[in-house]
């Protein structure tokens, strides 16, 4: 909310510099965002009346004004705004005028017609944003008075208030806060009600929602402009001027913080009942908005219809205009609760209800309904009825609060004098109403709704004391480890620090998704209420966000992409989250050119194996691997683990932006669950390996997995271990055929081997393979 | 006077001494060591000496042939070295060094692993929840009941079935205390999600460390002073704290946390960095509701809470101007902080 620093003056003296207001709210928990200041005291600027209008002659879009500046001669000034008509009073600079933009005024010819000044817009003169029209004044601004009288200098705090503080939507809450804060008195307070009060004329059939209802005709009231002091206080926070009426009590709002509504009390037929909606009521609201209500909704009706949606937003068709006559002022009490599920509902929300909803204080409905009151006898002239209609009951007052000092010291962490904290509390406006020599009760003031517990007169405490006064300790306390704690070691310590050792970039991708975020996203759960079409879906799976991440990069140049992501995805339907790494290879081997002739390598691309090498150096217990069909992947192979599958990895249909790209996805819940098996010391071997190579042609249909297993059963005792080190597509005659070799090493931990026993072992394995296989052997 | 045989001996080490290059030495080591060369003929030579001479000489013979071999054999090794020096001194030593692929952690990972490592050494251990949740744990256990002011679902992205997508990690406080009774010290990191137009400093998913201890008499000072312990290791020794009174329905007192330290861009104006308070007696009520018991009792226990904006951290930390650029993953921006 705007507050005028000049306005606060009025019910609390503050520090001259506006900074040190800030700071003091600041400080104490009501932030101050901004500090602007308004108002305009510059020279040769003042008001005067527009006399005459007439066009340009040689250009459409310009008229020629005369102007009453107050002197003896009318001055002739070139405008191109269209908002006024003639005995508009406005702003015109005179001749020498220095503008806050920078511009200096001089007499000057227009196409051609003499310009002795400048009409202004409020941008020009540093009073708003509005740079679509000259600045209209109040008709009763006198001509020839200079600008810094209607808008005198002023300070625009923006503070934002937390909504457990309706108590300071005002100038004078703010005030008595900032009075509160400071120690010091305030210099005025709302004034005490001296009214006949009628229990009649209104009733209240809703008094959960609507506990408490005020209403006073004012008769005779000449509706009009605002006076310019009204004006320029209501305009400095932000306000609309609309009419004398409406102006007076949008002023009482932003001084005391209760909203007032004046309805045109010739259209309102007989007496005013505060009432449900009923289903499907449909009410004509003041922002010109039909609502379809509900009986979640409040209205105040008269005999016929709802007039207004309680606390909300009174009615277009009783609202005060300029025929308007006599008014009835509403001043009333309702449910915050109820006020924010229909401000909600309705997706209408106003200046009181957000109000409203906070809490305003019961103890000034009435005072606020008199100050109102009063300014309308005032200002528009209105015969005010001596007695005021009531219904229904104020709420009590909030309950008594028991505060111990013990306690105070125990959650602040240092010990603050008794004396100190009954201070604080009685500035706060809190009364002590029992005490004992370890704390109190305190009553609390009806303002103060949000003071419910003893936490929450602590925090007035530790606000005033000053969090600055509290020294910082530390504290410890083992924790042992958590599930938490040991996925994250595994997937941070050790599967990150391997996929970076790999190579691999980690990405971090949204995990709301677009709906055309890619084919692999079918079925991915969506929101019911997205901000953009950037973020509709939970993403189902890491792979799509790689995709885009891919082809991001590919569209800036990059001619290797190798990622990973560890993150949670949402399986649909219901959205089970599961951790996921997801893996992404694509382009060139290395990010580099190899510039030595030693080191060429004849595949210069990333490929299955790389991606299928990276899987395989995971640490993933029992890996296999096994082909899958998959309908959008033309390679698929499926990850086991313990013959459970948990993952895949599978390579894109080729297409334009990239060579091949390689994806692999798989669920890490599976791994993380697994206990983690520490390492044990294995007995480094003494003796000498022998080693034989087998170099063969087999039929195409044979793969590895068929030579390997081949190999090694039945288990020879003295091999250790077999490789392939060479893999070779082609062709004899009509059949297709590779060439494969391995090399064997054999080995004893016991002793060294002889070359006969390793010859008569690896001959067995020979035949194997001739027979078993049809492997052509070569010598 | 010597034997011819030294004499031989020493006119070839001065050869030998002399020769400029490999070759030369090939040939002396032929007219010596070779099949018809000196020391062969000396061989021959041998088998006319008498029985007295014979083992002299054969025995002065054989300290000849090996004194030639190893000279020769020194001086081919010079020459050995010396080629190879040669050679190696060709060599363009400014050409790149075979390039090693190495991958690249995400800043906000690398974010988010600091402040763990910190919290871990201050004794926090992980806790964690799901992004997916219900408004009772996003609201209501968090004392934010339906029609609170606080309480912004036009700010909360929601599911079709009801559920919703957290809007702070301080979900993860109920989840942790209905599952262990107190004393309780740990942490959680995770995203949460915010309905809120993108721009250069929000996004719809952020990231939180969520902090919660619940033990006896834990106080505001300790709050402040564990807080300004994790955000000076964090930003450096100068780095300047501030707490300020604000608002959170869970918490209360509730404050907000602000740094300040020259030694960063920017440093000079406070920045928020986390929302914090002491854990509202009404949580504590919730979980017991929730956990059927008054483990959280609290007139015996108390407890503090914060919640670390990591985006706005890394932000900070690494200089970055846009928090959009964590999610677009270029990776000429994520190599930049391999």
């Amino acid at each position: 909310m705007k507050f005028s620093v000049n306005w606060l003056r009025e019910f609390v003296d503050l520090p001259k510099n506006p900074e040190e207001i800030a700071e003091l709210l600041t400080r104490a928990g009501i932030e101050t965002e901004k500090i602007e200041t308004r108002g305009a005291k510059i020279d040769k600027v003042i008001v005067s009346e527009i006399t005459a209008s007439s066009r340009h002659p040689n250009a459409d879009r310009l008229t020629v004004c005369e102007v009453d500046d107050g002197s003896s001669t009318k001055r002739q000034i070139v405008c191109g705004a269209t908002n006024y008509k003639v005995g508009d009073k406005v702003l015109l600079a005179l001749p020498g005028a220095k503008l806050p933009n920078g511009t200096e005024i001089r007499n000057s010819k227009l196409r051609g017609v003499e310009s002795e000044g400048m009409l202004c817009s409020p941008i020009e003169i540093g009073l708003g944003e509005d740079a679509s029209g000259l600045l209209i004044l109040s008709p009763d601004a006198k001509i020839g008075a200079p600008i810094g009288d209607l808008f005198p200098a002023d300070t625009i705090l923006d503070v934002e208030i937390t909504p457990n503080r309706g108590d300071l939507l005002s100038h004078f809450g703010l005030a008595r806060e900032i009075a509160a804060l400071s120690g010091k008195k305030l210099k005025s307070m709302p004034p005490k009600v001296e009214m006949e009060i009628k229990r009649s004329g209104v009733t209240i059939a809703a008094t959960r929602e609507c506990p408490f209802f005020s209403a006073r005709k004012i008769d005779k009231v000449k509706v009009g402009p605002s006076p310019q002091w009204l004006r320029a206080k209501i305009e400095s926070v932000g306000i609309r001027s609309i009419n004398n009426i409406v102006d007076i009590s949008n002023f009482v709002m932003l001084e005391f913080g209760q909203p007032t509504h004046a309805f045109d009390a010739d259209k309102l037929k007989d007496g005013i009942n505060v009432r449900l909606a009923q289903d499907g009521e449909k009410f004509l609201a003041l922002d010109g908005k039909t609502y379809s209500l509900t009986p979640e909704n409040l209205v105040i009706a008269d005999e016929e219809r709802a007039v207004g949606i309680g606390g909300v937003m009174g009615g277009e068709e009783t609202g005060v205009t300029d025929s308007t006559k006599n008014i009835l002022l509403e001043a009333a009490y309702f449910l915050p609760t109820s006020i924010r599920r229909t401000a909600r509902n309705l997706s209408l929300s106003s200046d009181a209800s957000y109000r409203f909803e906070r809490g305003v204080d019961p103890d000034m409905i009435l005072r606020a309904s008199h100050r109102a009151t009063e300014l309308m006898r005032e200002i528009a002239g209105g015969t005010p009825a001596k007695e005021i209609y009531v219904a229904g009951k104020l709420p009590a007052n909030p309950a008594d609060v028991s505060l111990s000092y013990e306690k105070c010291d125990r959650v602040i962490g240092v010990a603050i004098k008794p004396k100190t904290v009954d201070e604080i509390l009685t500035r706060f406006g809190l009364k002590k109403t029992k005490s004992t020599s370890k704390g109190g009760t305190w009553k609390i003031p009806s303002y103060r709704r949000d003071l419910q517990r003893d936490v929450d007169l602590i925090e007035e405490v530790v606000r005033a004391y000053g969090i600055d006064r509290i020294p910082g300790t530390t504290r410890g306390r083992f924790m042992s480890m958590s599930s938490a704690d040991r996925s994250h070691d595994l997937e941070t310590l050790f599967l990150r620090e391997r996929l970076a050792g790999c190579g691999l970039s980690e990405v971090r991708t949204s995990k709301l998704i677009s709906k055309s975020a890619s084919a692999f996203s079918e079925g991915a759960i969506e929101l019911r209420n997205p901000l953009s079409e950037d973020h509709v879906a939970l993403r189902p799976n890491l792979i799509s966000g790689l995709l885009a991440v891919l082809e991001r990069n590919i569209r800036a140049g990059a001619e290797r992409v190798a990622i990973f992501e560890l993150g949670r995805v949402f399986v649909p339907p219901d959205g089970n989250e599961e951790r996921r790494l997801g893996i992404l290879l694509s382009g060139n081997l290395a990010t580099a050119p190899i510039w030595r002739s030693d080191r060429k390598v004849g595949d210069s691309w990333l490929g299955f194996f790389d991606a299928k090498g990276i899987i395989e150096s995971l640490g993933i217990p029992e890996l296999s691997f096994r082909r899958i069909e998959h309908e959008k992947l033309p390679l698929a192979v499926g990850l086991f683990s313990d013959a459970v599958m948990i993952g895949f990895l599978g390579q894109r249909p080729s297409a334009k932006i990239a060579p091949g790209v390689f994806i692999a996805e798989l669920n890490l819940d599976v791994l993380l669950a697994k206990e983690q098996q520490t390492k044990k010391f294995r007995e480094i071997e003494r003796f000498p390996v022998i080693t034989r190579d087998i170099a063969m042609f087999v039929p195409e249909k044979i793969s590895h997995e068929d030579v390997l297993q081949t190999i090694k059963n039945p288990i020879e005792p003295l091999l250790d271990s077999v490789e392939v080190f060479d893999c070779y597509p082609g062709t004899k005659g009509s059949e297709e055929r590779t060439s494969l070799a391995y090399r064997l090493t054999y080995r004893d931990k016991n002793r060294t081997l002889t070359n006969e026993e390793v010859t008569v072992a690896h001959a067995k394995i020979r035949e194997r393979l001739r027979r078993d296989l049809g492997a052509e052997l070569r010598e | 006077m010597s034997h011819p045989l030294e004499e031989l001996r020493d006119n070839a080490l001065r050869e030998i001494e002399s020769a400029h290059d490999e070759k030369a030495l090939d040939n002396i080591r032929v007219r010596y060591l070779g099949r018809s060369g000196s020391i062969s003929a000396w061989g021959e030579q041998m088998k006319t000496l008498g029985k007295d001479e014979k083992p002299i000489v054969g025995k002065l013979l054989n300290e000849v042939r090996n004194a030639l071999t190893a000279a020769i054999e020194e001086r081919a090794q010079k020459f050995r070295v010396q080629k190879e020096s040669d050679t190696l001194a060709t060599i363009d030593i400014s050409l790149p060094g075979t390039p090693n692929e190495i991958g690249s952690l995400h800043p906000l990972h690398q974010m988010h692993e600091r402040g763990i490592q910190i919290f871990r050494r201050m004794g926090f251990a992980l806790a964690e929840g799901p992004d997916v949740e219900t408004e009772w744990y996003c609201f209501d256990a968090l004392n934010t009941p339906p029609d609170h002011p606080a309480r912004n679902e036009q700010d909360t992205f929601y599911l079709s079935d009801g559920r919703l997508l957290r809007t702070h990690t301080s979900t993860v406080q109920i989840r942790a205390m209905e599952c262990a009774p107190p004393p309780l010290r740990v942490i959680a990191s995770g995203a949460a999600y915010r309905r809120d137009e993108v721009d250069a400093t929000h996004s719809a998913q952020f990231h939180q460390i969520e902090g919660l201890y619940v033990d006896e008499n834990v106080s505001v000072a300790d709050l402040k002073g564990e807080l300004e312990f994790f955000l000076r290791e964090l930003f450096g020794f100068e780095t300047e704290v501030q707490f300020r009174p604000h608002y959170f329905p869970f918490t209360e007192p509730s404050l907000e946390v602000y740094v300040r330290s020259k030694a960063l861009k920017r440093g000079e104006h406070w920045i928020e960095v986390a929302g914090c308070g002491m854990v509202h007696p009404a949580v504590f009520e919730a979980v017991n509701k929730a956990r059927g018991d008054k483990a959280y009792d609290p007139d015996k226990w108390s407890g503090y809470a914060f919640g670390l904006g990591m985006d706005r951290l890394a932000m900070i930390l690494f200089d970055i101007p846009d928090i959009r650029l964590f999610a677009q993953n270029d990776l000429r921006f994520l190599k930049q902080f391999a």
